[in-house]
C-alpha cells in the first residue's frame, strides 16, 4: 500500500471524497440542520467540512467513518458560527425542529434523517419547481450551478429561487420533520411527484440534444429507494420504485448506439435486463396487492402497465386488453389527456387502428393537448397501420416540429422521410 | 407562531341575506371556534363588512398627502371577508387548523411578523 504511486493515492482520496459526498451529504446536512435550525448556515458548514476533507484527507488519511468525520467537523463549524452570530442578536425566524420527546409515530419507524430533508423540501406550501430544485440542492447535494443547468436557467436565477424557497421554509414555519401517519397521504404525493418529475425529465429530456439526462435518473432512483426503504408498505412508493426498475431494465434497448431512439415496438427484448425486470414486476405486483381493491393509485397503476409490457414475450403478444383496462383505472384516479392518448394507442391493438383514430381525433380537440407532439405522433402510427402513408408522413412531420428534443425529432423526421410519397 | 387565516369569498352583505342562511354560516364558525377552544388554541378574529364599505389610503407621491379613495385595494369578485389569528406550532399545524375553518373561495395562511408593539 505504502509504495503506491502518489497519483494513485490522490485518486483514492478523491474517490473517497466523491463517495462521501454522494452517500453522506444529506445525512451530514440533516444532522447539522437540527443543530443550527437554519438551512443556509447548515449548508455553509457542510460545504466547509467537505472543503476541509479535501485538504486534510490526502495528508492524514481517509477516516474510517467518513460521514461521522464530516458530521463532527460540520457541526463544530456550525456551532462556532452560531456563537459569532449570537452577539449580533439577530431576530430571524428559525427552522422549527420538533423536540425529540414529541410523539411522532411515523418518524420513529423512519429515523432516516434524509427523509426529514425530503419532506421539508417537498412541502406542498412550496411551488413544485422550487420543491425539485430544493431537493436536488439539499438532499442530493447538487451544486447550485448544476441545478441551474438542469433547469436550463442562469445560475443567479436558480440561486435566487433557492434562497426564496429556503426563506419560505423558515419564515412560514414549515417544520423540519417527517409527517405523521395521518398527514402522509397529503404529503407523500409531493415527494412522489418530485421523484417522478426527475425520472420523466431524465428519461426523455423535454429540451436539448440528448434524449436522456442520466444524472437525473440516478437521483430519482436514489430518492425512490430511500422512500421505499422507510415506507415499505406504501403502495404508491412501491409502484414508483417498480417503475424506476422497469425503466432501467429497458433503458439500454431504448437507444441504438446512444443516438437513435428505438420505440417499444422495435426494441430487442433480449437486451432487457431480466433480473431488473423480475425485481420491477415483483414490486409492481406488491404495489397492486397493497392498494385497496379497485382503488390503486396512479403510481401503482403506472407500474402495473410497465409490468405488463415488460412481461410480454413480444410487442405483438402484449396483453393489450389488460393494458387498456389499467389505463381505464388510471383515468378514473388521475384523469389526464396524455393518459387518454396512451390509452387510445393501446386501444388500437384491441379494436383496430380505425377505432383508435376516432379517439385520437376526439382528443386532438382538447386544448390542453395543443402543440403536444404526442397527438400527431400517435395519429401517424395509426395512419401508417391503415396504409395511409402520405397522411402518416405529414403527421410525423407535424410531430417532429412540436418536440423540443433533438433525438426525438430526428426519429420522427426519419419516420416521415420513410413514408413520404 | 402566530398565523392569520384570511377567509376569501364572494362579497356578501350579511344584513341582506335570509336569516336561515346567516344562521347556517354563523353555526359553521361556531363549530370552528368550538374546535379551537377544544384544542386550547389562542385565537382572535372577526368578520369584515363587505368590500363596498372599504376605504383605501394610497400614497399620492413624495411630499403629498395620502390619497383617500373608496373601495378595496384591488377589485376582485372574491374579497377578504374575515380572518382569524391563531397560535400554531408550525405551518403544518396552521394548515390542520385551517382545514377545520369554514372556507368560501379559499383560505390564505400567513405567518405574522413577531413584533412587540
Amino acid at each position: 500500500m505504502g509504495d503506491r504511486p502518489l497519483s494513485e493515492a490522490a485518486d483514492a482520496v478523491a474517490d473517497a471524497v466523491a463517495d462521501a459526498h454522494r452517500r453522506g451529504w444529506a445525512r451530514v446536512l440533516a444532522t447539522v440542520v437540527r443543530v443550527t435550525r437554519d438551512l443556509d448556515a447548515a449548508e455553509d458548514a457542510v460545504q466547509e467540512a467537505f472543503a476541509l476533507a479535501v485538504e486534510r484527507w490526502p495528508v492524514r488519511g481517509v477516516p474510517e467513518d467518513t460521514t461521522a468525520w464530516l458530521t463532527t467537523v460540520a457541526r463544530n463549524r456550525a456551532l462556532d458560527a452560531m456563537r459569532r452570530e449570537r452577539t449580533m442578536a439577530r431576530k430571524l425566524p428559525l427552522l422549527i425542529v420538533p423536540g425529540e420527546g414529541e410523539p411522532d409515530a411515523v418518524a420513529d419507524a423512519m429515523d432516516d434523517e434524509r427523509l426529514r430533508l425530503v419532506f421539508t423540501c417537498c412541502h406542498p406550501a412550496l411551488a413544485l419547481p422550487a420543491r425539485v430544485a430544493l431537493t436536488l440542492r439539499l438532499v442530493c447535494g447538487v451544486p447550485t450551478p448544476d441545478v441551474a443547468r438542469l433547469f436550463l436557467v442562469p445560475p443567479p436565477t436558480m440561486a435566487a429561487r433557492l434562497t426564496r424557497a429556503k426563506k419560505k421554509v423558515q419564515a412560514a414555519g414549515i417544520p423540519y420533520r417527517v409527517p405523521s401517519a395521518h398527514e402522509l397521504p397529503d404529503r407523500l404525493p409531493a415527494a412522489l411527484a418530485v421523484v417522478s418529475l426527475l425520472l420523466t425529465e431524465g428519461h426523455t429530456a423535454s429540451r436539448g440534444e440528448s434524449l436522456r439526462r442520466p444524472e437525473l435518473v440516478r437521483t430519482a432512483t436514489e430518492l425512490a429507494e430511500v422512500l421505499a426503504e422507510v415506507m415499505p408498505d406504501e403502495a404508491e412508493v412501491l409502484g414508483l420504485l417498480a417503475t424506476v426498475r422497469l425503466a432501467a431494465a429497458r433503458g439500454t434497448a431504448r437507444l441504438d448506439s446512444e443516438v437513435d431512439l428505438v420505440p417499444l415496438s422495435a426494441q430487442d427484448r433480449s437486451r432487457w435486463d431480466r433480473a431488473l425486470i423480475d425485481d420491477g414486476c415483483a414490486l409492481a405486483a406488491r404495489a397492486m396487492r397493497r392498494s385497496s381493491p379497485g382503488r390503486a393509485g396512479p403510481y401503482a397503476l403506472h407500474a402495473a402497465i410497465a409490468a405488463v409490457h415488460s412481461e410480454a414475450p413480444s410487442y405483438e403478444a402484449t396483453d393489450w386488453a389488460q393494458v387498456v383496462a389499467l389505463y381505464d383505472l388510471l383515468l378514473t384516479v388521475a384523469p389526464s389527456p396524455v393518459t387518454a392518448l396512451a390509452r387510445a394507442a393501446a386501444w388500437s391493438h384491441v379494436a383496430g387502428p380505425d377505432a383508435a383514430l376516432d379517439s385520437v381525433a376526439a382528443l386532438a380537440a382538447d386544448p390542453r393537448l395543443d402543440g403536444y407532439y404526442g397527438v400527431p405522433a400517435v395519429r401517424a402510427d395509426l395512419l401508417r397501420q391503415l396504409g395511409r402513408y402520405a397522411e402518416a408522413a405529414a403527421s410525423y412531420a407535424e410531430a417532429a416540429a412540436s418536440t423540443g428534443n433533438d433525438v426525438e425529432r430526428s426519429y420522427l423526421l426519419a419516420q416521415a422521410a420513410e413514408l413520404a410519397p | 407562531m402566530k398565523y392569520m387565516l384570511m377567509l376569501f369569498e364572494p362579497d356578501t352583505d350579511w344584513d341582506a341575506v335570509p336569516d336561515e342562511e346567516r344562521t347556517a354560516a354563523l353555526d359553521e364558525h361556531g363549530r370552528f371556534i368550538a374546535y379551537l377552544q377544544g384544542r386550547g388554541i389562542e385565537f382572535s378574529g372577526d368578520a369584515l363588512r363587505p368590500s363596498t364599505t372599504a376605504t383605501t389610503l394610497r400614497p399620492a407621491g413624495p411630499g403629498e398627502d395620502m390619497l383617500v379613495t373608496d373601495g378595496p385595494y384591488v377589485e376582485l369578485k372574491e374579497n377578504l371577508a374575515g380572518y382569524y389569528v391563531v397560535e400554531a406550532a408550525d405551518l403544518d399545524d396552521a394548515i390542520e387548523i385551517a382545514r377545520h375553518c369554514p372556507t368560501g373561495t379559499g383560505t390564505e395562511i400567513r405567518p405574522l411578523w413577531e413584533t412587540d408593539l
